[in-house]
């Protein structure tokens, strides 16, 4: 098993604060993480430095065995790192249809997409996305016209028509019915393996479906990690919690 | 939900499209004045340069408020063409306005319009040229919306006085009058003409019909999906600059078609080409004719134009107030121009789209 | 035409002049871009408009003195007075709803601006207006070589009474205080009680008032036309953007534009220093968005 991400001493410091404080990961190809933490612990800040969204006042990211700190975001997105975003940021005035097509993105230069006229290219990969994500009858729907748990749907499909490597999933299951989420993990049980996915949640459940190792973030920096039994059980976890049922029921 | 609507449906739009032109080709035969076919003729280049908007602000998110500065500097190179048709290099090898300000020789900038494909050539190329320069500067600090809409006000007000400024190279307030019609490949473009008028439609049509098939692209789609979230694009792994810069040199290309027939028509280039308020009124005609539609656009800035023309002198300052009005009324109101009401009214027809295959060569996205 | 035409050569006594002409082209530039400086820092509205509410400010004291005999002192704060309501009215009719959207705000303003434009080439007409300015200031001051004309001089320090009174406005009343909370942060500001709708207006009537008063103090230097505002907008626009919305930011960058715009010209002439003004304008922009002061906007 390889490692496929790796941050090393990572910080991110607005003025003085550390929002990132000096915080290692390492993260093994094919692996499902789990990066949980109360608000403000830094986990959507780990997901912006990895993608390049914010750029790291000091460490180093290494991705499948290459730097990729301070990249820029198409950049390190092309090395393939997929990103779903919190609130789910979706292209609301195309189509569901044609925004599944910009997100088939293996070639991104302007001048051969000039020439691409096509829409058949990638449609193996579409039509299963489709079918994934159950968007088959709201094809010719418009991003912005859809419910909230169809851009969320959506969103998935993009970031799964893109096949990125490693997969940065922030909240997924926001917003989303009982039904939708078992779906979701029966997904990223699928995934896992060929694809290596981080999950920022805050759904026990789902998260005790999915996971093969948690880390949990506090203060920028690690508190615990590991699978689920044990994370649950370490001592320093529970003090964190001051004496609740532990994070089963961390928010 | 969006009812399907015949409005998007791509072979509808091409029928209108090509309709529309092919009219519009046939109207010389009918009028036969040739002080018409000039007027006409200028309608095309409104219409190009509402084209050159629609394109970059309708579909790309990007507002420019200076197309006017393509369109003036290629004016000028067309004004500096057409003016060194007429010299001769033996015996007159200076225009005029350059030995009323004294020049000893010919500048040097001036030297490669002696020949004529070389000076359409800069005409248009320098714009461009231009363009990817400060298309690259804004786009790669990841300016947008008002910054870039300052900016090019800026940059044309900067240009505006370059050409005022430098008298002895660009005639100043003067502006230059080459004394002859355009001549291309030895034909005479007479402004007065029904050649002028089909010239300038040709290039309207080339041009709109051209555009719409590259918004039917990869590239295309793309462009429209940086305008609606560009973050989101980046993370797809498109480097969003790059599209946006290689939008902004097109939009500078169009625009600097439409300065180069303009001369041919006018015969005289001044600083008027870059004026401020000029500039702005193209995007005006865009948003009431509707920027997301190449057509709407180009409909706006005609019947706006026609409208401007034919009411007479008594009528102008009531005019622009009316036009002021609407203009308000279309950016509180109709983001989409007249364009969406049409597209509403079209939405009544009964329409049912072709298959619902995924792979439907006639799916789209909103606008054209 | 040689460079020598072109360039004037260095002498110490013009220069100097060109350089007192500077401060006296800053004061002008900063009068006119005070308004849209409040506008802007404080609801991040680009007003287009700003040009007709100079050109409005004008053509209120020259109707006030031309048709009610008002002396032209007296004309200055009822131009205020008469610019600052209609602003408000736009303010109310048209601006309100558009607070979440900056490019259209951008473009309604500009629609504002033809229509103030055209209704006044409609009731006035178009030909140039002229106003009597009082005998004192239409005098020059001669100290040694250097000439000033006395109006310069008044407009001057008027414009720096301005800038000071706005600074007593937001730091020494209560509205102030309640104008730099909105300005801060909207959500929190309302939390605390304070009606963000009503110090947007007061804003908006404000810096259009400002414009107002500066349009008549431009009538002692200049005569009055429809689009006289044209003339303004542009600078100001660069003056408020690059101070980054910022009084003392656009105090600053009027002063130093004012001053490298009447180098230039000195050097050159008055077209060429303006584009050159302009290019470096552009070029700072690109690299500093956020204007001279505030902190940077670069990628976190």
């Amino acid at each position: 098993m390889s490692v496929i991400l790796e941050l090393t001493d990572v910080s991110k410091a607005y003025d003085q604060f550390k929002v990132v404080d000096s915080f290692n990961f390492k993260v093994n190809q094919g692996e499902l993480r789990c990066l949980l933490g109360p608000n403000g612990a830094g986990k959507t800040t780990t997901i912006d430095l990895i993608t390049g969204r914010q750029k790291a006042t000091s460490g180093k990211i290494m991705f499948n065995g290459r730097e990729i700190t301070g990249l820029r975001e198409d950049r390190i997105a092309k090395r393939g790192v997929g990103r779903k975003f919190q609130v789910p940021a979706v292209f609301k005035e195309l189509t569901v249809r044609d925004n599944l097509r910009v997100a088939f993105s293996n070639n991104t230069d302007p001048f051969a997409n000039m020439l691409r006229f096509s829409r058949k290219e990638g449609r193996e990969r579409l039509d299963q996305v489709v079918e994934l994500a159950g968007l088959q009858d709201r094809l010719d729907e418009l991003g912005g016209n859809l419910s909230h748990g169809e851009t969320q749907w959506l969103e998935i499909g993009m970031v799964l028509t893109q096949s990125p490597k490693l997969l940065l999933m922030d909240e997924p299951t926001a917003g989303m019915t009982e039904q939708e989420t078992q779906k979701t993990s029966e997904i990223f049980n699928r995934l896992k393996g060929q694809h290596t996915l981080i999950v920022v949640e805050h759904d026990m459940a789902f998260v005790r479906e999915i996971a093969d190792v948690i880390t949990l973030m506090h203060m920028g920096k690690t508190l615990a990690e590991g699978p689920m039994e044990v994370v649950e059980n370490d001592p320093k976890v529970k003090e964190v919690y001051l004496g609740s049922e532990g994070i089963t029921d961390a928010a | 939900m969006q009812r399907a609507n015949l409005y998007h449906d791509k072979r509808a739009q091409w029928a209108a499209y090509l309709v529309f032109f092919a009219a519009l080709a046939v109207i010389p035969l009918i009028m036969d004045d040739p002080y018409t076919m000039n007027q006409y003729a200028r309608y095309g280049v409104f219409g190009i340069l509402a084209l050159s908007v629609s394109l970059l602000w309708g579909y790309g998110g990007i507002l420019s408020l200076g197309q006017g500065i393509a369109f003036g500097m290629a004016a000028y190179g067309m004004g500096a063409t057409m003016q060194m048709q007429y010299q001769d290099p033996v015996n007159d090898p200076m225009p005029s306005f350059m030995l009323t300000n004294e020049l000893e020789a010919l500048p040097v900038v001036w030297e490669p319009f002696w020949h004529t494909h070389w000076g359409v050539l800069l005409a248009i190329g320098i714009p461009v040229l231009f363009f990817i320069i400060f298309g690259v500067l804004m786009f790669q600090a990841r300016l947008a919306g008002a910054f870039v809409a300052i900016m090019t006000l800026a940059m044309l007000g900067a240009w505006y006085s370059m050409a005022y400024d430098m008298q002895p190279y660009t005639a100043g307030f003067n502006g230059i009058s080459p004394p002859n019609a355009f001549v291309a490949f030895g034909v005479e473009v007479d402004p007065y003409s029904n050649l002028i008028y089909w010239v300038s439609l040709g290039v309207l049509g080339f041009l709109t019909l051209s555009i719409k098939a590259l918004l039917q692209t990869k590239f295309g789609t793309v462009i429209q999906a940086i305008r609606d979230d560009p973050e989101r694009a980046r993370f797809l792994g498109y480097n969003v600059a790059y599209y946006q810069t290689v939008l902004f040199a097109l939009a500078g290309l169009v625009a600097a078609f439409a300065g180069v027939v303009w001369v041919m028509i006018s015969q005289y280039v001044s600083p008027t080409e870059l004026d401020i308020f000029f500039s702005i009124s193209i995007v005006i005609w865009a948003a009431v004719g509707g920027r997301m539609s190449l057509f709407g656009a180009i409909f706006g800035a005609m019947f706006i134009k026609a409208a401007e023309t034919n009411l007479g002198d008594d009528f102008q300052a009531t005019w622009f107030v009316i036009l002021g009005v609407v203009f308000i009324v279309v950016v509180r109101f109709l983001p989409k121009g007249i364009a969406g009401l049409f597209e509403i009214a079209i939405g009544f027809i009964p329409y049912r789209l072709k298959s619902s295959s995924r792979s439907d060569v006639n799916s789209t996205s909103a606008g054209d | 035409m040689s460079v020598h035409d072109f360039w004037t050569p260095f002498a110490l006594e013009p220069f100097i002049s060109a350089l007192i002409i500077g401060l006296s082209i800053a004061s002008i530039w900063l009068v006119a871009a005070l308004g849209l400086t409040i506008i802007y820092g404080t609801m991040g509205v680009i007003n287009m408009a700003h040009g007709e509410f100079i050109m409005l400010g004008a053509y209120s004291a020259w109707v006030l003195q031309h048709f009610v005999g008002i002396p032209w002192l007296l004309c200055l704060p009822l131009s205020f007075i008469i610019v600052a309501f209609i602003g408000w009215l736009i303010e109310r009719g048209l601006i309100r709803h558009l607070y979440d959207r900056p490019l259209d705000t951008l473009l309604a303003t500009w629609g504002v601006s033809l229509v103030f434009i055209q209704s006044i080439r409609l009731i006035f007409g178009g030909s140039p207006q002229y106003i009597d300015a009082p005998s004192w200031l239409k005098t020059v001051m001669v100290i040694d070589f250097v000439h000033i004309p006395w109006m310069r001089i008044f407009i001057f320090f008027l414009a720096l009474g301005l800038v000071a009174m706005t600074f007593a406005i937001l730091y020494k009343t209560n509205m102030g205080v309640q104008v730099r909370a909105v300005m801060q942060n909207k959500e929190m500001a309302a939390s605390f009680g304070i009606n963000s709708k009503r110090v947007y207006g007061l804003t908006f009537a404000y810096g259009a008032g400002l414009a107002g008063i500066s349009g008549a103090m431009f009538t002692g230097l200049q005569t009055i036309f429809p689009d006289m505002g044209m003339h303004y907008v542009v600078e100001a626009f660069l003056v408020v953007v690059t101070g980054g919305g910022e009084i003392i930011g656009s105090v600053a960058t009027a002063g130093i534009m004012g001053q490298m715009f009447s180098v230039f010209s000195y050097f050159t002439n008055d077209t060429f220093g303006r584009f050159v003004l302009f290019v470096l304008i552009v070029i700072f922009l690109r690299f500093r968005p956020q204007g001279i002061f505030s902190p940077s906007m670069a990628r976190r």
